[in-house]
This record gives C-alpha cells, structure tokens and sequence, in this order.
C-alpha cells in the first residue's frame, strides 16, 4: 500500500512542477480568425495578457528580452520544429503587440497565432 | 451447484486495488487533459533586411486604423477589402512582388490587426510589417 502512496506523491510532485511552467492560469481572450489549422508542438509559448503583461512559458518578462530568450530556447532546432506559439489577448494595442511579433520573427521563431474559429457568413 | 455461481458474482473486488484503480484514474485524466491540442494561423513575416528598400516602393502598402483601411494611400471599405486586394495581386507571380506592408495605428486593437493581415495573406499576400520608430531627440 505505501508503494502506491509514494507513487501517487510523486505523480502530484511532477503535475505541480510541470504546471509552474504552464500559461493556462493567465487571463487573455482570444481574437478569432477563420481557416485555422492545428498548432502542432511547441517549445515556447508567449502570451500577452489582458493586463498587458508579457509572460514566456508562463514567466513574466520585458520585451526587450524576448528575442534572446526565445533564441536560447529554441537553439539550432530545424525550420518546422521552431513554432512559438502566441496569445494575445483581443483587445491589445498594436504599440504592444508588434515588437512582440518582431521579435519572434528576429528570433527565427515559426509564429503561429492562437485565435478561435471564425465562422464566416 | 446453481447458488454456489450466484455467490461468485457476487464477491466483491478486493480493497487493496482501489489506490491502484485511483491511481490509473488520475494518469488518464492527466493524459487527456494535456493532449487538448490549440489552434490557430501560421504566419511567416520575413525580417525587415530580407526586404530591399527599393522593392519596398513597389510594394502594396495597407494602412490599418481604429477605423479604417487604407490601400495605398486610397481609403477602402473593409467589405470591398478583399477585392481590391485580388484585383491589386493579381498577375503577380514573383514572391517579392506579393509583399503587402502593413502599417498599423498604435492604437489598433489586435483583432482587427489579426483580421486584416488574415485576409491579406488568404489573398495571397506575404506580410511584413513597418513599426513606427520612437526616436526621442535631446535638445541640449
């Protein structure tokens, strides 16, 4: 029976350490756009929350780091394995959001906005 | 004989297993809650040196504000939008001459930034983008 209880403490162990870097708790609302495809695997994720904070694999940071910080994560990875994923929330301003785009784009990063399903018509 | 089946199905799973059966309970909702996979739209923005400055005069230039969209200098119904944009990339078969520069108002809101640069690319167009420079000058 305690092997079963230290299995179960250490599967909660790595959930909660696996969560610390997860993004799912920040507040954004997505735009939406129509013909949308899957976003595949990601090494790195970047939101633009709707407080206007910008937070990478769920760390908040400026964006004058972005480009080194994404460069370092993704390192010498093959073009179709170097997709950043973005979330940004629906009612940010350009004056925010597009050095965020550049920098992805210097970083080398694949950008793959993620928005909801628009229903043309 | 027949009473002594009925006992059998009866018998209870023993309580030793229940962690087991916990336990394989919280993997798989682990497992099918990490799988959710996202979606969205893939957008390539080549880097500013890629693109000449010569090239750059030639190219399509849409100008996005709170309120309006303007396609080379010409104001457009966001409905007619996406006709014009045909009618403009049309016949053009070399890549370089699909670049439509988007230049955007610090104010716009990133839906309508999201929407516009969807349709251009569903046009064909390759987006680049032309950010404002914040230049700040000291007067000594």
């Amino acid at each position: 029976m305690a092997m079963g209880d230290i299995a179960f403490n250490l599967l909660i162990f790595f959930v909660i350490l696996a969560r610390s870097q997860d993004d799912s708790h920040l507040q954004w609302s997505p735009a939406e756009a129509p013909n949308l495809e899957n976003a595949g695997h990601s090494l790195v994720s970047i939101v633009v929350d709707q407080d206007n904070r910008l937070y990478l694999n769920g760390d908040e940071l400026g964006v004058a780091e972005l480009s080194g910080r994404i460069e370092s994560l993704l390192g010498d990875r093959p073009a179709g394995s170097r997709t950043v994923l973005l979330k940004i929330h629906k009612e940010t301003l350009a004056q925010r959001f597009e050095p965020v785009i550049e920098a992805i784009s210097e970083a080398g990063g694949e950008m793959v906005h993620i928005v909801d399903e628009r229903n043309n018509g | 004989m027949r009473s002594g089946r009925r006992r059998d199905l009866l018998v209870e799973p023993p309580t030793s297993a229940t962690g087991d059966i916990a336990f394989n309970l919280i993997v798989f909702f682990l497992v099918c809650a990490s799988v959710q996979p996202d979606s969205g739209r893939k957008q390539t923005i080549p880097s500013s040196e890629t693109v000449d400055e010569e090239q750059e005069d030639q190219n399509l230039e849409v100008r996005l504000t709170r309120t309006s969209v303007i396609v080379n200098g010409e104001v457009v119904e966001p409905a007619r939008f996406d006709s014009v944009l045909a009618a403009r990339l049309q016949g053009q078969t070399r890549p370089e001459y699909r670049v439509v520069v988007v230049k955007s108002d610090k104010e716009l809101p990133y839906d309508r930034w999201i929407e516009f640069t969807s349709r251009i690319e569903d046009a064909g167009g390759t987006i680049t983008l032309q950010l404002e420079e914040e230049r700040q000058v000291v007067v000594p």
